[in-house]
């Protein structure tokens, strides 16, 4: 009898997962991580009463992966290159409109954007650029400015140094340094840009990095760092003698949009999400929060002007409009060239 | 004997589902070209000549073979006295010993590493060395349970009969506790060797962006590069040098068992 009871408790215990299956109002979001403020999803579970799936991932090509593998979401939030990737191989669902109908506040330098012309995919859910946090007691913030990128050939900031460990951002940085398009498919200045990260991982011997960097630069562990704006904001937010350099050479301008999947359960909640994440005061709450730039107008304005949560942070607003500047465009044979090289780099080969 | 045997078919299946059909993509993938499409199936062995022409690869796979060699032998050489000392308990301070061994077992490793990565912080290290104490740490328990579990069903009667033909306690250990151990050295060998040559969250958490080994060099190709042709060659690679290995281990066992 004991033993019959036993059973059946096990049974039970295994059976949990089971039970919350099949219900028809949950709504499955699939963002990257520490990308947003909780809050806001516990107040649209409350206004609409449903249940938020939230899901994360690192990269964008972890989420195509697993969107590849037949995972069904309602609600991804891509960059802008991988999103014209999804539009390409028709798996993304035009917005309604009629529930969206809050764009008007969107800042300029995020909407009708090549990947998307129209926004009738996509609408922005936070952008940023990419630059250089740096201790403005060890690099005089002039000489910081007037090298730029080239900054991380110098010798002098040997064993002070985090570089990003992502080949697209690395590249990136090797190819405004030579001048080049970040796009590029000549090989000539894919090699050459190979050859200049040869040259910085002898030059500095950079700690290659991806999200320690954030707390490591906020202690002052190092003197400089390749990171991503928002990362800037917060770490120029915990730590006074940080200053954030976004290089003359141009840099990469990132936007981060949500869109539905074309397999999408729930699409008309997941239009609901959007609208409901593109209001003034969660955008506000989120943009506050992670420390990334808001798409919405008044938000930026709220955040970086007086009294707001960012003011006098270099790192929160990132530049529009400069023509040095990019974006990155789907193109899968060059990426796979570059992290191959990307490899022979950090192996100092 | 029939009833019993129609009682696995579910069992097959999950095989050819889960282990089969996967192991057969893997192949697939390995022996074309890029194109994810199998209408375009082109056969190909270039995955596999990049990868034993390139010198970082090779390195790789190298680094890969030494850390899990290194780890070995250290879980052998701190996993052997600690099994000994543990058989020679009482029955209950066995019990009690092998439980504590295993509590931590309990904990998820991905739990453990970052603990341990908040450890080697402080620590002025080479990305090898904390990538080694992660590991050793790790797949200690595998091996001195391995050892443990063949000292302690060794009769121990075995050991009073050498006492009373003159050998001295050393003699005894090489002469009797050892041979009869040795099984459960393979195994736990087989049980560090092969986790330790495949690891991927440990060198990822520990070891840094330019500490690099093989089961990164497939997540890499997987997930970064999106070269799945490339990154399924990489996995097969790595199948047979486990298959390989398991053959050795089993061989030695036997070699072993008839001697």
């Amino acid at each position: 009898m004991k033993k019959l009871i036993s059973v059946l408790l096990l049974l039970c215990l295994v059976s949990l997962p089971l039970i919350s299956l099949g219900d028809a109002n949950v709504l499955n979001v699939y963002n990257w991580g520490e990308y947003i403020d909780k809050a806001v999803i516990t107040n649209f579970e409350k206004e609409y009463g449903v249940r938020v799936n939230y899901s994360l991932f690192s990269s964008n090509e972890e989420m195509y992966t697993k969107l590849l593998s037949g995972a069904s979401y309602d609600v991804l939030v891509p960059s802008d290159y991988m999103i014209e990737r999804l539009l390409k191989e028709n798996m993304l669902q035009p917005l309604d409109k009629s529930i969206v109908n809050n764009l008007d506040g969107l800042y300029e330098g995020v909407t009708n954007l090549s990947y998307d012309p129209d926004n009738t995919y996509s609408v922005p859910y936070l952008w940023q650029s990419v630059g250089i946090v740096y201790d403005t007691t060890k690099i005089d913030p002039a000489k910081m400015e007037e090298k730029g990128w080239s900054i991380f050939l110098d010798p002098e900031y040997d064993g002070h140094t985090y570089m990003y460990d992502s080949e697209r951002d690395a590249f990136m940085v090797a190819f405004k340094a030579l001048g080049y398009s970040m796009n590029t498919e000549n090989s000539e200045e894919i090699q050459a840009a190979y050859e200049w990260l040869r040259q910085m991982d002898k030059a500095v011997h950079p700690a290659y990095v991806t999200d320690e960097v954030i707390d490591s630069m906020a202690n002052g562990e190092k003197w400089m760092a390749l990171v991503y704006s928002g990362d800037g904001a917060y770490i120029l937010s915990e730590n006074e003698d940080m200053g954030f350099c976004a290089p003359q050479d141009g840099t990469n301008i990132a936007v981060d949009a949500m869109v539905i999947p074309a397999n999408a359960s729930n699409p008309e909640l997941a239009n609901r999400f959007i609208e409901y994440v593109t209001r003034y005061e969660n955008a506000l709450m989120i943009s506050s929060e992670v420390g990334y730039a808001s798409p919405l107008t008044a938000v930026l304005e709220e955040l970086s002007g007086e009294g707001g949560d960012y003011e006098g942070n270099d790192a929160y607003m990132p530049r529009a409009g400069y023509e040095k500047d990019e974006m990155f465009h789907d193109n899968e044979t060059l990426k796979k060239q570059l992290s191959e090289l990307w490899i022979k780099v950090k192996l100092h080969e | 004997m029939k009833s019993f045997f129609r009682m696995s078919y579910p069992y097959i299946l999950w095989i050819a589902i889960f282990i089969v059909a996967p192991m057969v993509m893997i192949l697939l993938y390995a022996l074309s070209r890029t194109g994810n499409s199998t209408l375009t199936f082109q056969f190909t062995l270039e995955n596999f000549t990049k990868f034993f022409r390139d010198a970082t690869f090779m390195r790789v796979l190298f680094t890969s073979l030494r850390i899990a060699f290194l780890t070995t032998v250290f879980c052998l050489l701190i996993g052997y006295p600690a099994a000994l000392f543990i058989a020679n308990l009482s029955e209950r301070a066995q019990t009690m010993m092998v439980l504590l061994l295993t509590l931590p077992m309990w904990i998820n490793m991905l739990l453990k590493t970052y603990a341990w990565r908040g450890i080697l912080l402080n620590f002025d290290l080479e990305s090898e060395m904390k990538v080694f104490i992660g590991m050793v740490y790790d797949f200690l328990p595998y091996m001195i349970i391995q050892i443990h579990t063949a000292i302690a069903k060794m009769d121990r009667e075995l050991l009073t009969a050498s006492y009373d033909l003159g050998a001295n306690k050393w003699k005894t250990f090489r002469r009797v506790t050892l041979p009869l151990s040795v099984p459960g050295i393979i195994s736990g060998i087989t049980l560090v060797f092969l986790p330790a040559v495949s690891s991927f969250v440990i060198p990822k958490l520990l070891g840094g962006g330019d500490y690099v080994l093989i089961g990164n060099l497939i997540e890499i190709y997987f997930l970064q590069a999106g070269d799945w042709n490339f990154g399924s060659a990489i996995s097969l690679i790595m199948a047979l040098i486990i298959i390989a290995s398991m053959w050795l281990t089993r061989k030695l066992d036997r070699s072993e068992q008839e001697a």
